[in-house]
């Protein structure tokens, strides 16, 4: 019985050190992920001064979810009408959150550009997703930096974790 | 025509506080043919001839519309992306779905001199574009003979050279057969959006089937770009007075085109008072004239050739 009580601990202790360092690579492919989405949608603002809700119904086909489905959220609240469009953003954001690998800053530049959206000339309008994009570009830095330090220290730290747990428990 | 408010395009633009009001207080859309918005005052409907502000008789009563208010009916206007329509705004309208116009003004930012664009925007003139219902089957005669002349209309603001330019363009498009007009490859160079209400390079008026619109370009190149790439039978264009039009109409008419365009004046003379157009009428440039006027709130068209009247019928 101590046995399977211990092997339960351990199972459960990697998994734990497995997922965070998981969460730890997919940060940086997932700021990537939202770099491109804000280059491409800078193209649709300055060449192709496509409405923003067209745009990200292009936009969200191209990429890979749960990027996508937020985008298309977004559009979507857009599209119901009676909204602004900060709002909408932060909604879907929020959303997004629940599923994401993100961290904090993630949001919070988010959040700010979100209230940027549509209220701007092109020019203006360009400035913000640059903006958006040089602070992202920072976090993206920061998460391979982590990622390369604890990638390693968290799974092994999950196997030690649980080791130590039942040496505690036996 | 009486219409349901919630049926007209331009209300589901409207914030929610001002759909209320309009729809508890205004009873009759008909006569309506401006709905005035500016920060800071009350709702002001406009119709033929008399305005009123929506809210009753006592002050407090009236509805107030706020910055919130104009912030949201910019985001309606631009679908949230005030980027993509830079250039209406600098210009100063919108044009919406129906062919309804709204003018705009606020805080210009000027660059290097000129207009960049309007922010701070404070003001909404939604101007209702009515369908007014034209008989212009008598006018052809006049205006067709194996070919379509060339053809001016002149009248004072509000006496319906849009409307009856509209009306040509849409005959030139789509011939008729009881006349023995054959359909022609029509053009209109529509720089005040006003002719074709264009919304994406698609105009909003049923113009016919053959029928291209070159929208919100300077008539002058408009001309010429669309001669040199669309082979036009028949160009239409709104308000020609500067004398590159009048340059860019000759090079049309030189090149076998018909040309229907209008021009702001109340009579012969007036019109003949600037220098552009007296030089294109000594040139027997238009084959037609056709003036328009409004006595006892009749439509009537007395029509032209260079020496004398052919005839005056009403429409």
């Amino acid at each position: 019985m101590n046995w399977f009580g211990a092997s339960i601990v351990l199972v459960a202790t990697t998994w734990a050190g497995w997922e965070w360092s998981n969460r730890l690579k997919q940060r940086p492919q997932q700021i990537r992920q939202l770099k491109t989405f804000l280059q491409a949608l800078e193209a649709e603002v300055t060449f192709g001064l496509t409405p923003i809700d067209e745009a990200c119904d292009k936009l969200a086909a191209q990429c890979d979810p749960p990027l996508s489905t937020f985008i298309s959220d977004f559009s979507n609240r857009l599209k119901q009408g009676g909204y602004q469009a900060e709002r909408a953003w932060e909604e879907a954001l929020n959303e997004l959150w629940t599923r994401t690998s993100l961290k904090k800053s993630e949001k919070e530049i988010l959040t700010q550009f979100g209230q940027t959206l549509g209220v701007y000339g092109r020019t203006e309008q360009k400035k913000q997703i640059m903006l958006a994009l040089t602070h992202l570009e920072r976090e993206e830095a920061e998460a391979r930096d982590e990622l390369k330090r604890f990638e390693k220290l968290f799974r092994s730290l999950g196997l030690l974790t649980g080791l130590l747990l039942v040496l505690l428990l036996i | 025509m009486e219409q349901a408010l919630n049926q007209v395009s331009w209300f589901d633009l409207l914030p929610p506080p001002i759909q209320t009001v309009l729809s508890e207080q205004l009873m009759d859309t008909s006569g309506l043919e401006e709905i005035r918005l500016r920060v800071g005052q009350p709702i002001e409907c406009v119709s033929h001839e008399s305005s009123r502000l929506l809210g009753g008789r006592e002050p407090k009563g009236l509805y107030l519309f706020n910055r919130t208010d104009a912030n949201h009916l910019l985001n309606q206007l631009s679908r949230y992306s005030v980027y993509a329509y830079e250039e209406e705004i600098r210009q100063g309208f919108l044009t919406i779905a129906g062919g309804h116009r709204v003018g705009l003004s606020g805080k210009a930012r000027i660059v290097d001199g000129q207009v960049q664009t309007l922010q701070d925007i404070s003001s909404f003139n939604i101007r209702i574009a009515k369908h007014v219902e034209l008989d212009t089957s008598k006018l052809y005669p006049y205006l067709y003979n194996q070919r379509w002349m060339q053809t001016v209309i002149v009248g004072s603001p509000g006496s319906g050279k849009t409307t009856l330019l509209r009306e040509l363009a849409r005959m030139a498009s789509t011939g008729s057969n009881s006349l023995n007009i054959s359909p022609k490859r029509t053009v209109i160079v529509d720089e005040r959006s006003e002719l074709a209400a264009s919304i994406d390079g698609v105009p909003s008026f049923d113009l016919g089937r053959r029928i291209d619109v070159l929208d919100r370009c300077p008539k002058a190149e408009g001309m010429m770009m669309m001669i040199r790439s669309m082979n036009p039978d028949v160009l239409v264009v709104d308000e020609i007075g500067r004398a590159e039009d009048a340059e860019a109409l000759n090079e049309a008419t030189m090149a076998g085109v018909s040309v229907f365009c209008s021009v702001h004046g109340s009579s012969f003379s007036d019109v003949k008072k600037r220098p552009v157009m007296r030089s294109l009428f000594n040139d027997k440039v238009f084959d037609r004239i056709l003036f328009l006027s409004t006595p006892r709130n009749r439509r009537q068209v007395s029509i032209y050739d260079h020496s004398q009247q052919l005839g005056v019928i009403s429409i």
